[in-house]
């Protein structure tokens, strides 16, 4: 190993990336936050500085406000239940059963489709009558429990279900991903320490509790962290099913930002709103780090 | 016998949950084949509609005012770019850091790793800004060039990670043959590191594809259109109409990206899991 | 082997990406000027209109050889405006567009579309007196000329002259009063037998779109924003404005001349156009449906309790956008679609009326059609020629009109306008 000599050839191979990243990374970052302190609208010519005059702004304005109470409320929703549903499908196919990796493959499939047909399908899912899958079905559950369950109702016309309908879409794209994720991280638990707590004469549950899921702290932490950046990043299905209706129900973060850069072309105003959202994001990530970090400091102090 | 009742039920919770992911595509599929004029079919008709109307297809593909062959083409064009030069950047910065020692070197792969940190909408709006600058807006070079989701770092994260576990003793033989450091990365490192090179280009050509937002603002005339922008035009050129077509093109959509996961699933896989263990 | 493999094959990408711009451009066809023409619409819609647009559109092509006209419709509800503006953002857009007088201030205040008065005057064909002067004025700034008019309509009130003929109702006379008005929207609805059920008919069909009721407010001398534009608090809640949204809403929830927002959706269909409502404020574009359904029907000016009758006028005009290269062409596809031969063709159908005086006078002489080019001496041009983010605001309007529509009684007339004219407020404010 020599590590006295520098070998200029390395900034030779690492120079094309750098440079990529120098001028379509760190310049762009840093021209959003020039932009943000200007009124830059995409088809003036003037482009005054105007400060901080734009987060000030945000902060009072009420449509911005409703934006990151939408985007929060689906986080709130999408992250929990998502990891949860992941975690048990994940334990429903950790077992070894036979064809567990055709389950495996089937429930990727819709997290590498296409965003836009999928959002196509979901409006059709959503549909009142007869013709929406969901009504359908309820209208079969009502066939035979004899429930009066309405059949007509317009999930994406509705103020609340709209959002609960976007919460459901992420439910069925996110299994799959999370899955295979916290597969990795039930396979990676030593065996013997199962073997050591039945000895023990441990049943199941308190296997699960006091030796799982313990060992599946850091990725369940990894799971959570990502899916909540990701539900910060919804787009699409918005973009195409809800246009951020009904009643600016469903205007999340990224879509009021896509309006006010490529609608209103205000891009200095979005630039500062990207920046909040930059903002919420780490302060997300850095509390959830931070809870996690506590609670598994208190588990090994036990 | 409680294993085997044990195992039905997990089979059958597990059919259920397939059943509820494959429906929709199903769907897709044979609305898809619906007279092009027909109204959305019910449960009770999807399976039997009035002909199967496989011409739906070409005529999707055809329709001139949205030509989806040409997005198919474009897709196809910016996918391919932007894998091959993901992959040229991060394999060279990959062996740089992996093999070579310069000064600065471990400083400068941590830099390289906040880049990841940095989320894609923060970037997007000062990218276009910069991109119109250029005079790359609705080329193919400005959809293949600037990638605002930064798998450079993230690729070069990954890449690296692999070669150095590739045994040096390697690189040593083929020195003593009288290789430099470019046939080395060519003749011993890459054909070594086919796995990890293949997840690289397996996520490259699954986000690419399926990307929206960037082809979104930086392509507007419509044969520029990638096939993802494509579709969302045209379903909003039908709107709530014409179901059975808007279906086609969907389908249309779908079956390359689904065929490279379907081939590539082992490399995806393995590539999600990676990155999650690690970070 | 592989190296020359993957090299050409970097290379084929990066020589495509270059030339990428070459090839698109000579597929086209070669040695010939496309010139681009941009539309609102959906391209999957076949109709005779489109037919013939396209047919004007050849000839067009057969008296310039050489060149080829290419129609681009661009599809989805209010995506015309922000497509069109980042095409121009990326330099690279249609040499002819449609202009919508709703959405026209965000072309025409930031030099999207080009000024034609310097082609006007150089142009000794050309006659801008030729076209309705007011029409023209919607896409002015003082001298300036962005758009030559293309067709427009006045909102007028049509009325069912079989139904009012039942009843005995004379018919209303242009500068009625909204007192006459109800007086006989009262007269002309009729309950249903059972009690409880909706009428068998009503006085006037109501839709909440903004574009169709905003002129009640101007009848009572209210107004959304102020003259200039920028505000809305003090004018939108403004006594004028509550007192006319308070008759408006009145129709529906006090005296039931017209339908409310669930019986509307419940019958499903236009009511004056099936014959169970008796008037309608609507655009020049519906008589073609009205004709087809057989009804004899009349158009009248809107009353007004100001004494002056007023309304909105909706117009579309072609303009040359700024990024052109083809001026010169573009004007003279201007000039051939605007002129009188091919506009007496192009609205044949009734869409609307023709921007050209003399093509809108070869269809006149019937009172109906008179009514609507008399209304053209007083009408207003709509908000969205001259503010830019007028679109959000009859979002919010339509959004209010349905809350007052459901809830009146519990919100009130006054604090749901202040309330939207707030949102409003805070959508048109700087950022």
């Amino acid at each position: 190993m020599d590590h006295q000599r520098t070998n200029w050839r390395g900034y030779v191979f690492i120079a094309p990336a750098t440079i990529y990243l120098t001028v379509f990374a760190f310049v762009p970052m840093l021209l959003a936050a020039w932009m943000s302190l200007h009124r830059w609208h995409l088809l003036k010519a003037e482009h005054p500085f105007v400060g901080f005059a734009n987060y000030v702004a945000l902060a009072q304005d009420p449509f911005f406000r409703n934006t990151i109470a939408n985007t929060v409320l689906y986080a709130a929703f999408a992250v929990p239940l998502g990891v949860i549903t992941s975690l048990a499908v994940a334990l429903l196919v950790t077992r070894q059963l036979r064809g567990v990796g055709i389950f495996r493959t089937l429930y990727y499939i819709p997290a590498v489709s296409s965003q836009v047909a999928l959002s196509m399908v979901w409006i059709w899912i959503l549909l009142p009558g007869e013709q929406g899958l969901v009504n359908f079905c309820l209208d079969r559950l009502n066939a035979w429990l004899g429930t009066g369950i309405p059949t007509d109702t317009n999930f994406l016309g509705r103020p609340g279900w709209a959002m609960a309908a976007l919460v459901a879409m992420s439910l069925w794209v996110g299994l799959g991903p999370r899955m295979v994720i916290f597969l990795a991280g039930l396979h990676a638990i030593p065996e013997p320490l199962y073997e050591a707590a039945a000895l023990d004469g441990c049943n199941a549950r308190q296997r699960f509790w006091y030796i799982t899921l313990p060992q599946l702290a850091p990725t369940t932490l990894f799971v959570i962290v990502t899916t909540t950046i990701a539900s910060f990043q919804l787009f699409t299905p918005v973009y195409m099913m809800t246009k951020g209706g009904p009643r600016r129900t469903t205007d999340v973060v990224l879509y009021h930002i896509f309006n006010e850069a490529w609608q209103k072309f205000e891009v200095g105003m979005a630039s500062a709103q990207s920046y909040v959202l930059f903002a919420i994001i780490l302060l997300a990530a850095t509390f959830q780090l931070w809870i996690m970090r506590r609670g598994l400091r208190e588990e090994t102090l036990q | 016998m409680k294993r085997t009742l044990l195992a039905a039920i997990q089979y059958l919770l597990l059919a259920a949950i397939a059943v509820s992911t494959i429906t929709p595509f199903v769907w897709m599929f044979f609305t898809s084949l619906h007279p092009p004029q027909a109204q959305i079919p019910t449960m009770a008709t999807l399976f039997c509609p009035d002909g199967w109307h496989f011409e739906n297809y070409t005529y999707v593909l055809t329709f001139a005012e949205l030509p989806v062959w040409r997005f198919a083409v474009n897709s196809f064009l910016v996918t391919a770019g932007v894998v091959l030069f993901q992959l040229t950047l991060c394999a060279l910065a990959a062996y740089g850091f992996a093999r070579l020692h310069f000064r600065g070197r471990d400083t400068l792969f941590f830099v390289f790793l906040l880049t990841m940190m940095i989320p894609a909408q923060v970037l997007i709006v000062p990218l276009f800004t910069l991109v119109q600058r250029m005079g790359l807006l609705d080329t193919y070079a400005g959809l293949i060039i600037p990638y605002p989701y930064l798998s450079t770092a993230f690729g070069t994260f990954l890449l690296r990670q692999y070669f150095i576990g590739i045994p040096r003793a390697l690189d040593d033989a083929a020195r003593l043959d009288g290789c430099g450091d470019w046939r080395i990365l060519w003749y011993v490192i890459l054909p070594s590191a086919k796995p990890a090179l293949a997840t690289l280009a397996a996520f490259a050509f699954i986000w690419t594809w399926c990307d929206f937002y960037w082809p979104l603002l930086a392509t507007s005339t419509t044969t520029m259109r990638t096939l993802e922008v494509g579709l969302s035009v045209f379903s909003d050129a039908y709107g709530g109409t014409r179901w059975p077509l808007q279906m086609a093109a969907a389908v249309i959509v779908l079956v390359p990206v689904l065929a490279v996961f379907l081939a590539m699933q082992r490399f995806f896989i393995r590539g999600a899991v990676v990155s999650g263990l690690k970070g | 082997m592989r190296v020359f493999v993957v090299a050409t094959l970097l290379s084929a990408v990066v020589l495509l990406a270059i030339l990428s711009r070459a090839v698109v451009g000579r597929a086209a066809g070669s040695a010939r000027i496309v010139l681009r023409v941009s539309n609102w619409g959906s391209p999957a819609v076949e109709s005779g209109f489109m037919t013939l647009e396209r047919e004007i559109r050849e000839e067009f092509e057969q008296m310039h050889p050489g060149v080829r006209v290419q129609f681009e419709q661009i599809p989805g509800f209010g995506q015309y405006a922000p497509k069109l503006l980042m095409m121009h953002v990326s330099g690279s857009v249609p040499d002819v567009i449609a202009l919508d007088a709703s959405s026209a201030a965000v072309f025409i205040d930031n030099g999207v579309v080009r000024d034609l008065a310097p082609l006007v005057a150089e142009d000794p064909e050309f006659r801008l007196a030729d076209y309705f002067e007011r029409v023209v004025q919607i896409f002015r700034r003082d001298q300036r000329v962005y758009s030559i008019p293309l067709d427009f309509t006045p909102m007028m009130m049509y009325y069912n002259r079989r139904l009012f003929d039942a009843a005995g109702v004379p018919y209303p006379q242009r500068g009625w009063t909204w007192d006459e008005f109800l007086h006989a929207a009262q007269r002309l609805t009729i309950p249903a037998d059972q009690p409880g059920a909706p009428p068998r008919q009503y006085g006037m069909y109501f839709m909440n779109v903004m574009p169709f009721w905003v002129p009640w407010l101007w009848t009572n001398g209210g107004d959304v924003l102020d003259p200039t534009g920028h505000q809305a608090t003090g004018n939108f809640d403004g006594p004028r404005s509550v007192a006319a949204m308070q008759f408006l809403t009145d129709l529906m929830l006090t005296h039931h001349v017209a339908p409310t927002i669930d019986e509307g959706k419940a019958a499903g269909v236009d009511l004056f156009r099936s014959g169970r409502a008796a008037m309608d404020v609507k655009g020049h574009w519906m008589m073609i449906d009205y004709q087809a359904e057989g009804l004899d029907f009349g158009v009248v000016d809107l009353p007004t309790n100001t004494g002056q009758p007023t309304t909105v006028i909706y117009a579309s005009g072609l303009s040359i956008m700024t990024k052109s290269p083809h001026a010169d062409l573009a004007w003279e596809y201007i000039k051939y679609m605007t002129s009188r031969e091919v506009q007496v063709r192009r609205v044949s159908s009734g869409l609307a009326i023709s921007g050209n005086r003399q093509a809108a006078a070869h269809y006149a002489g019937t009172p109906v059609e008179d009514a609507f080019i008399a209304a053209v001496e007083y009408a207003r041009a709509p908000w969205g020629a001259t503010v830019e983010r007028y679109p959000v605001v009859e979002a919010l309007g339509e959004e209010m009109m349905e809350d007052l529509l459901r809830s009146r009684a519990a919100l009130g007339v006054q604090t749901e306008l202040h309330r939207a004219a707030q949102l409003i407020d805070a959508a048109l404010a700087e950022p």
